[in-house]
């Protein structure tokens, strides 16, 4: 396994900015070979537990990074390192999933089964509105967003605290961030309230 | 030959100038289980007193001996501590199936009718039926402590619950548990008063608040509570309002900014709560609420915000400034180095620090330097021991640690970066780690990082006269790296070294150091199999495990094995022999 520059010049990886002290400082040194992170990406990619060990062998996404001083790419690389363990990793790395907007529910009064919507790679209301239709195969449900009197149907959603509101009337990215899940719910069922649409938000 | 004898046995009764009664009771002052090792030494006399005495058993690797021996020479015992796998494992560096099962440990103390009352393990795989089979074989059972353990449900702490009827404490930290979101707490029966610890921050499902409520309310000795993240801010009020004896404090979430109302309500609660003197928790919190505990803050002694990814440094200093009594802070890096000046200045009772990093992959611009550790150490005269990850180091910092602090028993610093060297001079770290192992005397745990040379393990071998534990990675040229640590540091314990040129000629020179460590590990080194054999033929009371998960059959098939290198090598004194639970990945020779 000989360590001299073959890890480091070979390989997109880098620990520095060509010429940088940092990259050679691996090179020079005493006879022992000394493993280099090319060789541990190697071995690492035989690690099947990929939940917590970040192996990055796609050239692609370091390319992008190479220009980074002191490159952070490396960090990334070797299991177990840093040295963080593997609990608080996972409590780090369930936080920033569940922050992560994804798919949510949408159930239609009426309909005996739910569908769901991808509110992370929706637009805005519009876009979601036209998604809506397709996925119950219910014309105007955009014109329901844009003028709730007039439409059989009301979209609402349950947000964080658990409460359901109405769609449309905040801006879209808190609706985003705070949406639960989606019902389509008839407007008989909802009388009683003041529908009036909170319009600065089209 | 018969004077001789006799002789013998005149001296042996000298020793014990009283009864037997009498050297018990002595005894019973001496609790450190070093040191209850030490006079179980003394004569033959002593060695039965105190085993026939001890009631508080540690076993610090559970393959070292086995419940049988245990049971043998301590009958009596009441409490036993065990530690399964090896450190490492916290890293992701030991397969999940490796072992450290605690079911023979339960069923063999349950077969002997021992009066158990206390367990304390750590690292091992417990599953629902050693819980049930404990919960239902010791009818003192009192205290039960998992801390980094896996392999169990909510099922299991069902049965704790409902059998156990004088449990005291349920301390459950850092373990993995698969919460099947069922109603494990209201098992606990309504005749269930005594409990003085309940913990299950870990837990990620729902929790049962009525339950959970009613289950406060009628435990009056309770002192140290720790919610999950299920526990919302307006039902924590309503439990401080049920347990303002509450000395030790886990928020669970705060999840969205509380209206007004409870808000009110929990300053009021907190308020109450005189001998509130540790925090933690914050698992989700809006940073404004932080500001309800500002009351109570001048009490606290240890303040645990290192899950808090979502506060930041603003007003986590804000808190601190308050909290002139604290003895132990865990943080995030996020406080960066103005915060920890802040720290040093307010904190001037400060032992224990861990900057733990926010971070693991890029560079965050509030990350910790060099500045943020020299300030805590020039202010901070009775910190002792400190875990600090950061983003770069220098000699010169640490050489001003090490004169600041000369105190620390434990010294963990983690460069990010692995190999990186002094970033203003480009040198290697060994001149300022060994500034540290020559400052403080009483060393006793010391892990390194950034690019050093076989130099710093000179240092180590010539100054850290008291160091138990060495963590070592990327580091060191040569086998005399390892050579210098193995024969200098005559009170080691526990050496873990990974991707360290170091190889063969180290790991052979002196087999029998191996009986006075408890454990040696060696990953992604230059140890080769036939080095490991070798070792393992001179030594047989060493079990000397190979762990190779890529390849079960590949020592078998290979025809070069003898100078294959060994990926990971866990070696370690046992009085009983090769282990019969092994996977199949791992090789015992």
């Amino acid at each position: 396994m000989a360590k001299e520059g073959l890890g480091l010049e070979i390989t997109e990886l880098r620990l520095g900015l060509p010429g940088d002290n940092n990259g050679e400082r691996l090179v020079c040194g005493s006879k022992k070979t000394k493993r280099v992170f090319s060789d541990m990406m190697t071995s690492s990619s035989l690690d099947t537990d990929g939940e917590n060990s970040v192996v990055v062998s796609s050239v692609d996404i370091v390319a992008g990074e190479v220009a980074d001083e002191s490159s952070p790419v490396a960090k990334s690389q070797v299991v177990g390192w840093p040295p963080v363990c593997c609990y608080r990793r996972n409590k780090k790395n369930n936080k920033e999933a569940s922050k992560a907007i994804g798919y949510v529910k949408v159930s239609m009064d009426g309909v005996p089964y739910l569908r769901k919507v991808d509110l992370g790679s929706s637009q805005g209301y519009n876009h979601l509105a036209t998604v809506l239709e397709n996925l119950f195969g219910c014309l105007g449900l955009g014109v329901a967003l844009k003028e709730g009197e007039k439409f059989e149907y009301v979209i609402i959603y349950e947000d964080k605290d658990g409460d359901w509101m109405l769609v449309g009337d905040v801006p879209w990215q808190m609706f985003k961030e705070s949406c639960k899940r989606l019902r389509i719910v008839k407007r008989s069922d909802a009388t009683g309230f003041g529908l009036q649409r909170n319009s600065s938000f089209e | 030959a018969l004077a001789a004898r006799e002789k013998k046995k005149e001296e042996e009764e000298e020793m014990n100038y009283f009864p037997d009664e009498v050297i018990e009771h002595v005894f019973d002052f001496v609790t450190s289980h070093k040191d209850r090792n030490a006079i179980s030494l003394v004569c033959k006399s002593w060695f039965k007193i105190e085993r026939y005495s001890r009631q508080r058993v540690f076993i610090g690797n559970c393959y070292a001996v086995n419940p049988v021996r245990l049971l043998r020479r301590f009958p009596c015992l009441k409490s036993l501590t065990l530690k399964g796998k090896p450190h490492f494992a916290d890293f992701n560096l030991v397969p999940h199936e490796w072992g450290g099962f605690v079911q023979p440990w339960i069923e063999a103390l349950a077969r002997s009718r021992v009066g158990l009352e206390e367990l304390r393990l750590k690292r091992m795989v417990v599953t629902d039926e050693s819980l049930e089979l404990l919960s239902r074989s010791f009818s003192s059972f009192k205290s039960l402590v998992l801390v980094s353990c896996e392999g169990f449900t909510t099922d299991g702490l069902a049965s704790i619950a409902a059998n156990c009827r004088h449990l005291r404490d349920l301390d459950l930290q850092e373990n993995e548990i698969d919460d099947h979101r069922g109603q494990w707490l209201s098992c606990f029966p309504d005749t269930c008063t005594t409990l003085v610890t309940l913990n299950f921050a870990c837990l990620e499902g729902e929790t049962n608040l009525v339950a959970l409520e009613r289950l406060v309310a009628r435990s009056p000795n309770l002192k140290s509570l720790k919610l999950n993240r299920a526990v919302p801010l307006d039902a924590l009020a309503r439990l401080m309002a049920c347990a303002p004896q509450i000395v030790d404090l886990g928020v669970g979430s705060y999840e969205n900014d509380p209206d007004s109302e409870s808000y009110l309500k929990l300053e009021a609660a907190i308020k109450k709560c005189t001998s509130l003197r540790s925090l933690s928790g914050f698992l989700e919190a809006a940073p404004h609420c932080l500001s309800a505990f500002h009351p109570i803050c001048h009490n606290l002694t240890s303040l645990n915000l290192s899950y808090a990814a979502e506060i930041n440094g603003s007003h986590l200093i804000k808190l601190i400034q308050h909290c002139k009594k604290l003895q132990r802070l865990w943080i995030l890096d996020s406080i960066g180095d103005k915060g920890l000046v802040v720290v040093a200045s307010t904190c001037k009772e400060l032992q224990e620090l861990r900057v733990f990093p926010s971070d693991l992959l890029g560079v965050g611009n509030t990350a910790v330097t060099e500045e943020g550790l020299v300030a805590i150490s020039a202010g901070c005269p009775k910190l002792h021991s400190i875990l600090y990850f950061c983003q770069q180091m220098t000699n010169a910092a640490l050489i001003t640690v090490a004169k600041n602090c000369p105190n620390f028993v434990r010294f963990r610093l983690c460069i990010l970066e692995p190999n990186k060297p002094d970033h203003l001079t480009s040198q290697p770290l060994d001149e300022g780690f060994g500034a540290i192992v020559q400052a403080c005397k009483n060393l006793r745990r010391l892990s390194l990082s950034g690019l050093l040379t076989d130099q710093i393990f000179l240092y180590i071998g010539m100054f850290a006269t008291e160091l138990e534990m060495l963590s070592i990675a990327f580091a060191g040229d040569t086998d005399k790296g390892m050579l210098y640590v193995l024969n200098g540091c005559k009170k080691m314990r526990k050496l873990e070294i990974r991707d360290s040129p170091f190889g063969d000629t180290a790991l052979l020179a002196d087999v029998n150091k191996y009986e006075t460590m408890r454990s040696l590990w060696m990953s992604s080194c230059e140890v080769t199999l036939g080095g490991c054999k070798r070792l393992a033929q001179k030594a047989p009371w060493l079990n000397v495990e190979i762990i190779d998960e890529n390849d079960n059959n590949r020592m078998e098939q290979n025809g070069h094995e003898e100078s294959q290198k060994v990926d990971k090598l866990y070696l370690y004194r046992t009085v009983v022999g090769t282990r019969t639970d092994a996977p199949p990945f791992v090789s015992i020779l």
